[in-house]
């Protein structure tokens, strides 16, 4: 959460996730480019440039892999929520290394023509009607594109200025960047190659993506949320108070959708809406620490009875009215406007 | 009231201890197993072929007889060590441009040519420096094109590429990855080869023609790459096989 922006908000966590990040790209990128040629033995060596080209296209297509298997195994086991936490700092360098894969290919395939490579780039395989011999170049650009687009947007400043909505879906761009890279390979270098490593590489990660999707997918259909019970008055019930932990919440899903979060706090009730104002991350897998509960995606903070968040931040989220009878927990389903104060409401430890 | 146990991390907090060592056992892995793919993907690379520019020669200088086909071709007369008289070198202009227009001017003539030459094997091709010091015609002194011998009718299997990267400009200078170059040098006139299969008269490269014996027609374009068999007719210049082909008789092969 923040009052200005600047560029990169740093905290030591963040510098150990770089860590491993650059250390597993650097990693990559130097057995490929410099120690894989030794072990190559070819008469004549692959031109430098398409050599540099295939070590950054393929390290993109594999970050862009494990940057899809984040969301869903952060959702299956919340140990992987940290990998979340900065994942965009991952995204942004993806986008640096396929814009150098670019760069490699543009420069030399596309180059040294009368025609400018950028022309050249659209014109010179012109077989769209055709699977095989497709330019496969043009799902390599709409992957390059939206990356870029996902890149420079990736900043709060964005966020806010979009709105956490929009901001979102335009973010699910990342799937038709996944989507696209894995068309650019199948139909470019797969089609173009004796040696079928890089084939089964491809295929696991792109099946493991996948396959996380789908397993998270029926995971939280099984185990998710509740659904609210309806009682008198138009109130709806979500728990009995024994249920909810101290400094924890239980989430619920009102009729018209929305979520509920009641959280205990010294042994006091309070329900705010479970959607985050930064980024709709879900506050009620969160906890309040010293007083304020705390977004388990990036730590924005919020008064738990008042859904603001303390000064100098000015985010709000709505609250809900909230009862205790016989123990169980009710709320008035029709939320409170916004940075509402709602008294909580007293319940035995 | 129930007690919570699940870790809560929050990025600018420490994580708890538990969190601390699986997170570092997730990072390592991760780097690891990335820079594992670097070797394994960088070190399965398929060799690019032997063709390549033959800088280490320096420029070459020979004379001979242009051909017009029309791709331009150079029947060696005068040779050296490197390139001896009865070679036949198609020729080219640096980058992806052919020389059809400068050498047409040439065509039956005598010539000096000088540039570099690209190897591949029995493919030989010759980038000529600019202008006259590149090509001249060599005034007073006849010579004659050998007369192209006809080779009765084929149907060859293999790929159409262009004769410059094939012949070492680039490497890998073929396939489908490198379509899309391969059909610019041909649209800038850089001589179109056929990469066959099996060798014809001992040779695995022809220099591919239209029906006509004009450049690769517009037909051919989308097949570019791909491995196909076609029918057409081959005829001997010097010693390099010329095959003119039927597009209409082109077909995928799996
Ligand atoms: S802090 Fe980012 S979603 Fe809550």
């Amino acid at each position: 959460m923040s009052v200005k922006y600047v560029p990169v908000q740093w905290n030591k966590n963040k510098w150990y996730y770089n860590f491993f990040m650059v250390a597993g790209v650097a990693g990559f990128l130097f057995l490929f480019l410099y120690v894989s040629p030794q072990l190559l033995s070819h008469e004549k060596s692959i031109n430098p440039q398409v050599h540099n080209a295939r070590a950054f296209g393929a390290c993109a297509f594999l970050m862009l892999s494990i940057i899809l298997c984040i969301g869903p195994l952060a959702r299956l086991d919340k140990r992987f929520l940290p990998l979340l936490y900065n994942r965009r700092h991952f995204g942004v360098m993806t986008a640096f290394v396929a814009l150098t894969h670019f760069g490699y290919i543009l420069d030399w395939y596309f180059a040294f023509s009368k025609s400018s490579k950028y022309e050249t780039l659209i014109f010179s395989n012109t077989s769209y009607g055709q699977i095989v011999g497709f330019p496969f170049e043009a799902f390599g650009l709409i992957a390059l594109v939206s990356l870029l687009i996902l890149a420079t947007t990736s900043h709060d400043f964005w966020l806010k200025f979009l709105t956490a909505p929009v901001w979102k879906r335009i973010h699910y761009l990342i799937y038709v960047a996944y989507i696209s890279v894995a068309a650019h390979i199948s139909l470019g270098i797969l089609q173009d190659q004796q040696n079928h490593a890089f084939t089964a590489i491809f295929l696991v990660a792109a099946l493991t993506v996948i396959s996380l999707h789908v397993i998270a997918f029926l995971h939280e259909r099984k185990s998710g949320d509740p659904k609210a019970q309806s009682d008198t008055d138009g109130w709806v019930r979500v728990c009995e108070a024994s249920e909810i932990p101290e400094a924890r919440a239980k989430i619920a899903v009102l009729p018209n959708g929305d979520r509920v979060a009641v959280f205990r706090m010294d042994n006091k009730l309070s329900a705010i809406s479970n959607a985050c104002a930064h980024q709709n991350g879900p506050l009620g897998e969160g906890k309040i620490l010293r007083c304020l509960v705390t977004c388990p995606w990036h730590g924005f903070q919020y008064d738990v009875r008042s859904g603001r968040s303390p000064a100098p931040f000015t985010e709000i989220i709505p609250t809900y009215k909230i009862a205790v009878r016989d123990n169980v927990v009710l709320v008035d389903p029709n939320a409170n406007p916004p940075g509402t104060y709602v008294e909580p409401v007293e319940v035995p430890a | 009231m129930k007690k919570d146990t699940t870790p809560f991390f929050v990025g600018y907090l420490k994580p708890a201890k538990k969190l601390r060592s699986f997170l570092l056992a997730v990072g390592v892995g991760l780097a690891l197993l990335l820079t594992t793919f670097g070797i394994v993907i960088g070190g399965t690379q398929d060799d690019p072929g032997y063709g390549s520019f033959r800088f280490d020669y320096g420029p070459q200088t020979v004379s001979g007889v242009v051909e017009m086909l029309p791709y331009p071709i150079l029947h060696v007369t005068d040779g050296n060590e490197r390139v001896p008289a009865g070679e036949t070198l198609m020729l080219t202009a640096g980058g992806k441009t052919g020389v059809a227009q400068r050498a047409a001017r040439f065509d039956g003539k005598k010539v000096k040519a000088t540039g570099v030459v690209l190897e591949r094997g029995a493919l030989n091709m010759l980038q000529l420096r600019g202008g006259k010091r590149g090509l001249d015609a060599i005034d007073g002194e006849e010579a004659t094109a050998p007369t192209p011998e006809p080779l009765g009718k084929w149907k060859l299997a293999g790929e159409i590429c262009d004769g410059k990267c094939l012949a070492g400009a680039m490497r890998p200078g073929r396939g489908l990855a490198h379509k899309a170059c391969a059909a610019l040098c041909l649209i800038g006139d850089i001589p179109a080869v056929f990469v066959s299969t099996k060798p014809v008269e001992g040779a695995d490269f022809l220099m591919v023609l239209g029906k006509d014996g004009e450049a690769l027609p517009k037909a051919a374009y989308d097949y570019i790459a791909q491995y196909i068999s076609v029918e057409g007719d081959i005829t001997r210049h010097g010693n390099l096989l010329v095959f003119t082909i039927d597009p209409g008789t082109i077909e995928v092969l799996e």
